[in-house]
């Protein structure tokens, strides 16, 4: 993959802006076995319908990627061979070779799709984390454009028997399970502790002091994916959800650099105002009575 | 199970999954933990995490393979040879030679100065065969590969075949003590002769035969022996992928062999750990639904030609050493009888012993597949299996269900094996119409886990408790309902009936109670049968230990006495963990040790081997075993401790003795007894290869695996050209078995939601198929197509010069449910391991190309 | 959409999986297009005419003389006209249609739906009432009926050049929308796209204005010349930044505007047929005097108006292709080794 190197900026690694008291994951790819009881755990709480997308080849991924209907999903990138086709034998520390990683809604701490919604549907709860409130949302759509991960959609059914509800969903962080005292339900059922839920703040103490360890036994590449150097730039400013990654952020289908959509809001609305009066000029300079 | 049990005593798992985090070393081999047991690979991870290194040995690049330190890939049907090579190098490695802790270990706790008759001959000597075969019966006399300077062994001259069927837990019965060389030297000893049946193979050998290259083959061995000693512990896990191989005991008895070599039994973060399939496969043996097993592993009664256990004197004198835990069999028996038969049980009529069945040959499950097809099995109950898709030769299996009078199917789905009357591939392609079907097929729905009560046994013999949660809606019922309901029926349908028959079933006891609007047993009543009580007044009993011989008491199942040891206490609900041995969570059989044989985690003196691997050890001060977990042992009997003579039972091992199961307390390198195919793990090829047997070339397969060769049943030749292909059958982490339980839920279907078969690319590249193709897999047992997924986690491998490829096939899907697919096992032949009746899918040989099948009846992609 | 993510009508099978995944992951999207269909790009076409003839009615009435007053009856009338239907389309557009009132419950800045919904709202106002003020200058009320003098005794010159801005708003927001986006197409030529759509409703509505009032024929030749001239000068404008568009966008970003259907309707139909042929036709009259056939005039107004629907049709459609290629959102979200980022 053509993709340049994450590099680390010396000082940010690990920032964060949550606010204090935000809760998220800790997905850490190097843990993970692929074993997709985050998908199902997350559908059966959810009570989230199957999407039955067929065989896929796309290694033992059938699900894709994230949906309206599949908040948590596994995917799984082979890549066995070394660069000569050599098989491996000895291999690195932790997860290497195929990689597997649980991906999610990140609940951004500035989430382009709530910014995007007009309606005010989508809120920020008291966990800091970013929900879709289904009696508000009426399926207008802009949020799913205006989420630089690809996470949310509106559920438009399948295509055949199934109708979806047409409103927009994504992971809720179990916000109904928060309520009550547990962790979600992928984090409860994920057997390695990949998934990994708590004060984000914690969280990202462990993640950093996981990458320390990983790079000390030679995985190099291991670092943070969600904090102000990689992944929640651009205005993010984080994620609340976030990630242990050993390659590039795109070879897991993710962008490396994102930003806040909504940045371009101001200086968009400034080149459009500016045209407006150059226009308007023009028009002026057109129709003027003679 | 006899693979661990003729060499240590007990067929079980030696340590716990807890006790993976405690590992130096992690070898998962012929198993793919992290897919098939996810919850327990993550003591794994936590082992790693603690900086144990971990390896997985196997044909493909699996999702353990991924976090895994090392990967070694080899043939499928090649681990006994990667054993034999491990074993061989370690016994001539530089560590193992002069760490005196290796030495220690084998010659106290080991049978390995252990002087065998000198009559003895092996592989080696006999090209792959060892002395005592008769060819004409595949089996062999098992007289040469006795101790040396026994007596004649009591009833042997009736008992030459001791061996004819399976005897799981026969550990041998010796008369004398055993003569020993402790300086290892004699020729004649367990050590030097284990040492020259393996001397060949070398890490040269193992290349040729596993295709393993020998820089990878030796650092395997280095970092299991630089992880073994008295101060680290390497642990194997293994599953079915070791068992389901003719040679499967003999795989597993080889990694015994090892472990004990190396000092890794009854140690913490030690041992082997056998993974099971299911979730209570564990408790499936235990308290068996095998036919060849009462209760408690008590071998059940014979009545063939060569076996008769006519009467009760005449089982206990063929099945009841005079040493060992064992020497207790009558007391085990004669309770077990009394909680059957109750009152009928009298000293005077044997304890009832006539009313239990005697088996009279193979009926095991591969057996029963042909005798439906040949009309003499009428009827079957299938519960919580699926064999229009597990079985072996499915389509045979499916012809057999189709010539049965009547099929009882209890299962939570119309699975395939309910279905098969309209809805399997040769019903659609229009070549069996269902009118032609004479089997009358009854479903029932059964209850799920939340929906009743009771117990799981899991893969470390830990019993755990679960409640229920919610009542199962309609008709839909627990299966201990069904069965109790069932037998409560024919007891009163056979009352006054004096047939043997009618007598079996009529003296039964069968009196549980029951509670709801349904009469549903209460569970508990059946766990306090199993745990034991006195007849007189019903008390329960605090263990085993308790159990008299005079018919005093009752016992369902003697390994389990100890689990509800006083009234109101389950000890299966017991829930306080600990970092340790965790004793109040569960109870695990036998007395709640976890670490089976962990007197040998203390030196012979009785001293942890060293700090950081104590776990039981002697108290000098309270003169008794103390430590983590119970004590696997008379709890206060010193280490120094000398059996007098003509002492019997335990009495009769001395204090250094760990394997209290065994005739003499060791584990054996060398199983004189209890094998069929041999007192020695030797390499034999699958009985379907692409290549000759490097070490026998004149005894290439299994000179004793069960055959059930028929016209409908074939088998592919050595080097069959037609069939170049090795081709190996697993599971998913995505589905369970043969997928009732999952391929019919869209949460799960969806995660795999069809049939494939993975190849390499390099096999892909060969015939012209690229990812996501259709592919017809084809053996001479049946044709079946399936998506291709080409993938470089699978490779070809070198064998002997020549390039093998190897094809993997998950063999959950079938025609029903959700997620549908080709199903494997109608390509999979039926062929025996001897020992355990466990068929061979893990490696047999098949043809490809790319295609589809010209009657396909898989809807999927099409249109 | 949702049968589109069957893997099945997409898949195409490589060597291996691992090959399949080396280039992105397995080609699945990074990010998800926007689920809109035919109504927005439809409401982008109708809205900027309504809010663009809205403005060169608003400059006319306060800027030109009498000669102009067809002008501006024309923009009135044809704004009303154009917007009346966009409610309609934005809320067919909506998945649940029936909650579309929720839009009116919050005001967000950051939100340029929100905005837009508020700026459509208030326009709404400004175009009826100037509507409205038309028609009673044209007696469709009746000569002093009370409705009529309330109507005619409005400044209607004060609500024509405060109607300019939501006017000038409506034109152009919706190119904000689309760049607040993670769509790769749109978010990277943020600064070009209001403007953009500024310029496609102002040739669209002069383009309409112009056809109207040739087809009615009442107008005078140097009224329609002077719209004509300024129509040649905004599609200028547009060809311009349709370059500069092309220009920032980048070989793989831009990938979908010059490949397959969408490369020929951005070539034949928006450069071609909307922008070269009506600037070709009409550029000679406007500025050398020339006068037209008036059969050229309505064909170059109607071929201006063609390409305007379908550069609203080819940007929506274009940027989901980009949604949908993750090279194109790779591309954009690339990291620098720097961690400077292109702005």
């Amino acid at each position: 993959m053509s993709t340049t190197v994450i590099r680390d900026q010396p000082g940010r690694t690990g920032t964060t802006g949550a606010r204090p008291g935000a809760v998220g994951f800790l997905t850490d790819t190097t843990l993970c076995i692929g074993c997709k009881a985050c998908e199902v755990a997350c559908k059966q709480w959810n009570q989230l319908p199957m999407d039955e997308f067929g065989f896929t080849g796309y290694s033992y991924d059938n699900t894709g990627d994230l949906s309206a209907t599949t908040w948590r999903h596994v995917a799984f990138i082979e890549r066995i061979s070394d660069s000569e086709g050599r098989r491996p034998t000895t291999m690195r520390a932790f997860q290497s070779n195929w990689l597997m990683m649980s991906d999610v809604c990140k609940h951004c701490v500035n989430a382009g799709c709530m910014e995007a919604c007009p309606t005010g549907a989508i809120i920020r709860t008291e966990f800091d984390t970013v929900v879709v409130q289904q009696d508000v949302c009426n399926g207008c759509g802009y949020c799913v454009p205006a989420c630089p991960f690809g996470v949310i959609a509106l559920d438009l059914g399948d295509g055949r028997a199934r109708v979806g509800d047409h409103k927009a969903h994504k992971c809720t962080l179990c916000y109904d399970r928060l309520r009550d005292g547990l962790e979600p339900a992928c984090a409860k059922a994920c057997p390695t502790d990949s998934i990994q839920f708590g004060l984000v703040e914690d969280l990202m103490d462990r993640a950093k002091q996981r990458v320390a360890d990983l790079r000390a036994q030679g995985v190099e590449e291991a670092h943070i994916y969600g904090d102000r150097a990689v992944g929640g730039t651009g205005g993010i400013e984080g994620l609340n959800a976030f990630f242990i990654l050993t390659a590039p952020p795109e070879v897991y289908n993710l962008p490396a650099q994102p930003e806040l959509p909504q940045r371009k809001t101001i200086p968009a609305s400034v080149s459009t105002a500016l045209a407006a009066v150059a226009f308007a000029v023009g028009a002026i300079l057109s129709l003027r009575r003679k | 199970m006899p693979g661990l049990g003729a060499r240590l005593g007990r067929g079980g798992a030696t340590t716990t999954l807890q006790s993976l985090a405690d590992s130096d070393c992690i070898v998962i081999m012929g198993s793919n933990m992290a897919e098939n047991h996810p919850v327990g690979f993550r003591f794994v991870v936590r082992a790693k995490t603690r900086g144990a290194t971990v390896i997985h040995v196997d044909p493909r690049f699996s999702r353990t393979s991924a976090l895994a330190d090392l990967y070694v890939p080899l043939r499928a049907g090649s681990d006994l040879a990667v054993l034999g090579g491990l074993i061989n190098y370690v016994i001539n490695s530089e560590r193992w030679n002069t760490d005196p802790f290796f030495k220690e270990y084998v010659t106290h706790y080991t049978n390995a100065p252990v002087i065998i008759n000198p009559a003895y001959q092996g592989p080696e000597d006999l090209g792959g065969l060892f002395s005592g075969y008769i060819p004409e019966e595949r089996r062999y006399e098992t007289d040469t590969w006795q101790y040396a300077g026994q007596d004649e062994r009591p009833a042997a001259s009736e008992d030459k075949a001791q061996t004819a069927e399976p005897r799981p837990e026969y550990i041998g019965n010796l008369t004398a003590p055993p003569r020993l060389d402790p300086t290892l030297q004699d020729p004649n000893c367990v050590f030097q002769i284990v040492k020259r049946h393996y001397a060949r193979y070398t890490p040269e050998m193992v290349e040729r035969i596993a295709g393993i290259p020998q820089d990878v083959f030796i650092r395997l061995a280095e970092t299991i022996l630089a992880n073994s000693g008295r101060d680290r512990t390497t642990a194997f896990c293994y599953a079915v992928a070791w068992t389901q191989h003719t040679n499967g005991t003999q795989i597993i008895g080889a990694c015994a062999l090892l472990q004990l070599l190396l000092g890794n039994i009854g140690r913490p973060g030690g041992g082997i750990l056998a993974l099971r399939g299911h979730a209570t496969i564990q408790g499936s043996t235990d308290i068996p639904t095998l036919y060849n097993l009462l209760p408690g592993y008590l071998p059940m009664p014979m009545a063939t030609a060569l076996e008769r256990d006519e009467n009760l004197e005449a089982y206990l004198r063929r099945n009841r050493p005079m040493t060992g835990a064992w020497y207790n069999t009558p007391a085990y028996l004669i309770s077990l009888l009394k909680a059957w038969y109750g009152d009928a049980a009298t000293p005077e009529n044997d304890f009832c012993y006539d009313l239990v069945p005697k088996i009279n040959g193979d009926a095991s499950f591969q057996a029963m597949i042909p005798m439906m097809k040949d009309g003499i099995i009428k009827g079957l109950f299938v519960m919580g299996m699926n064999p229009a898709v597990g079985g072996q030769n499915a389509i045979l299996a499916r012809e057999g269900l189709a010539n049965l009078d009547w099929l009882v199917v209890r299962d939570v789905h119309e699975i395939e094996t309910a279905a098969f009357w309209w809805d399997a591939p040769e019903v659609r392609e229009g070549k069996v119409r269902p009118q032609d079907i004479k089997t009358e097929v009854f479903f029932l729905p059964a209850a799920l886990p939340g929906e009743k009560e009771g117990s799981f046994t899991n893969t470390q013999r830990l019993v755990q408790w679960h409640d229920k949660a919610i009542d199962p809606p309609d008709d839909v019922r627990s299966e201990v309902w069904f069965v109790y309901h069932l037998g409560r029926r024919l007891k009163e349908l056979y009352q006054g009936d004096d047939t043997p028959k009618g007598r079996q079933i009529a003296a039964l006891t069968w009196e549980y109670p029951t509670e709801g609007p349904h009469d549903e047993p209460v569970v508990e009543a059946i766990v306090r049968e199993i745990n034991g009580y006195t007849v007189a007044d019903g008390r329960l009993l605090p263990d085993f230990s308790a159990l008299r011989d005079d018919g005093s008491t009752a016992c369902g199942c003697w390994i389990y006495s100890g689990i509800m040891p006083e009234e109101g206490r389950n000890r299966a609900k017991d829930r306080r963990g600990d970092e340790r041995a965790a004793l109040e969570w569960g109870y695990s059989w036998p007395r709640n040790v976890r670490l089976l044989y962990n007197r040998a985690s203390a030196d012979p003196q009785g001293r942890p081997w060293s700090e950081r691997k104590k776990w039981v050890w002697w108290d000098e001060k309270e003169g008794r075993w103390t430590g983590f977990d119970t004590p696997d042992f008379p709890v206060t009997k010193p280490p120094d401790y000398v059996p007098p003579p003509g002492a019997v039972g335990l009495d009769a091992h001395p204090g250094d003795a760990p394997f209290v199961n065994m005739a003499d307390g060791r584990g054996w390198l060398f199983a004189a007894s209890g094998l069929r195919d041999g007192p020695l793990p030797t390499h034999y090829e699958p009985w379907e290869t692409p290549v000759g047997n490097a070490l026998y070339p004149e005894h290439p397969r299994s000179p004793a695996a069960n055959l059930l060769e028929r016209p409908d049943n074939r088998y592919h030749e050595i080097g069959d050209p037609r069939f170049p292909y090795v081709i190996t059958t697993y599971r998913l982490t995505e589905h369970h078995t043969a997928g009732g339980m999952t391929r019919f839920v869209p949460w799960l279907a969806e995660l795999q939601p069809h049939g494939f078969v993975e190849i390499s690319p390099e096999l892909a590249g060969e015939l012209g198929i690229n990812n996501g193709d259709w592919v017809v897999i084809s053996t001479l047992r049946g044709e079946t197509e399936s998506r291709a997924l080409v993938t470089e986690r699978l490779q070809p491998l070198v064998i002997d010069g020549k390039k093998i490829h190897q094809v993997g096939m998950p063999w959950h899907f079938g025609y029903s449910g959700i997620a549908k697919g080709g199903i494997a096992n109608d390509l999979s032949a039926l062929v025996e391991d001897p020992n355990s009746r466990i068929h061979e899918a893990k490696a047999f040989t098949c043809n490809l190309r790319k295609g589809r099948l010209t009657h396909s009846t898989d809807e999927e992609g099409r249109g | 959409m949702a049968y589109e993510r069957r893997w099945e009508t997409r898949r195409r099978g490589g060597r291996s999986a691992g090959d399949e995944a080396r280039e992105s992951y397995y080609g699945v999207p990074v990010i998800h297009r926007a689920p809109w269909r035919w109504e927005i790009p439809t409401y982008f076409f109708l809205g900027g005419i309504a809010g663009a003839s809205y403005v060169i009615a608003g400059i006319a009435h306060v800027f030109g003389g009498d000669e102009e007053r067809p002008v501006v009856r024309a923009g009135r009338y044809l704004s009303l006209a154009a917007l009346i239907p966009s409610p309609i389309l934005l809320i067919l557009d909506l998945g649940r249609p029936e909650r579309f009132h929720h839009m009116l419950r919050v005001f967000k800045v950051r939100s340029p739906m929100s905005v837009g919904t508020w700026g459509l709202v208030v326009f709404g106002a400004f175009s009826t009432l100037s509507a409205l003020i038309q028609a009673a200058e044209d007696g469709l009320f009746g000569r002093g009926t009370l409705v009529a003098r309330l109507l005619l005794r409005l400044p209607s010159r004060a609500i024509a050049f405060l109607g300019q801005f939501p006017a000038f708003f409506v034109s152009g927001y919706t190119g904000v929308l689309l760049a607040a986006t993670a769509v790769p197409l749109w978010t990277r030529n943020y600064l070009l796209m209001g403007p953009l759509f500024l310029a496609s409703a102002l040739s669209n509505a002069l383009a309409a204005i112009t056809l109207i009032l040739t087809v009615a024929g009442r107008t005078s030749h140097r009224s329609l010349r002077r719209l004509e001239r300024f129509e040649t000068v905004v599609m200028g404008v547009e060809a311009l930044l349709l370059a500069a568009l092309r220009l920032n966008s980048g070989k793989t970003i831009a990938r979908p505007m010059h490949e397959g259907r969408l490369g020929r309707i951005y070539r034949v139909g928006v450069l071609g047929t909307g922008l070269g042929l009506p600037l070709l036709v009409q550029a000679p009259g406007a500025w050398l005097g020339r006068r037209l056939p008036r059969g050229v005039t309505v064909l170059a107004a109607l071929l201006t108006l063609i390409g305007g629907a379908l550069f609203r049709y080819l940007i929506v459609t274009a940027g989901h292709r980009s949604a949908d290629d993750p090279q194109a959102t790779f591309e954009l979200t690339r990291a620098r080794e720097n961690g400077s980022r292109r702005s």
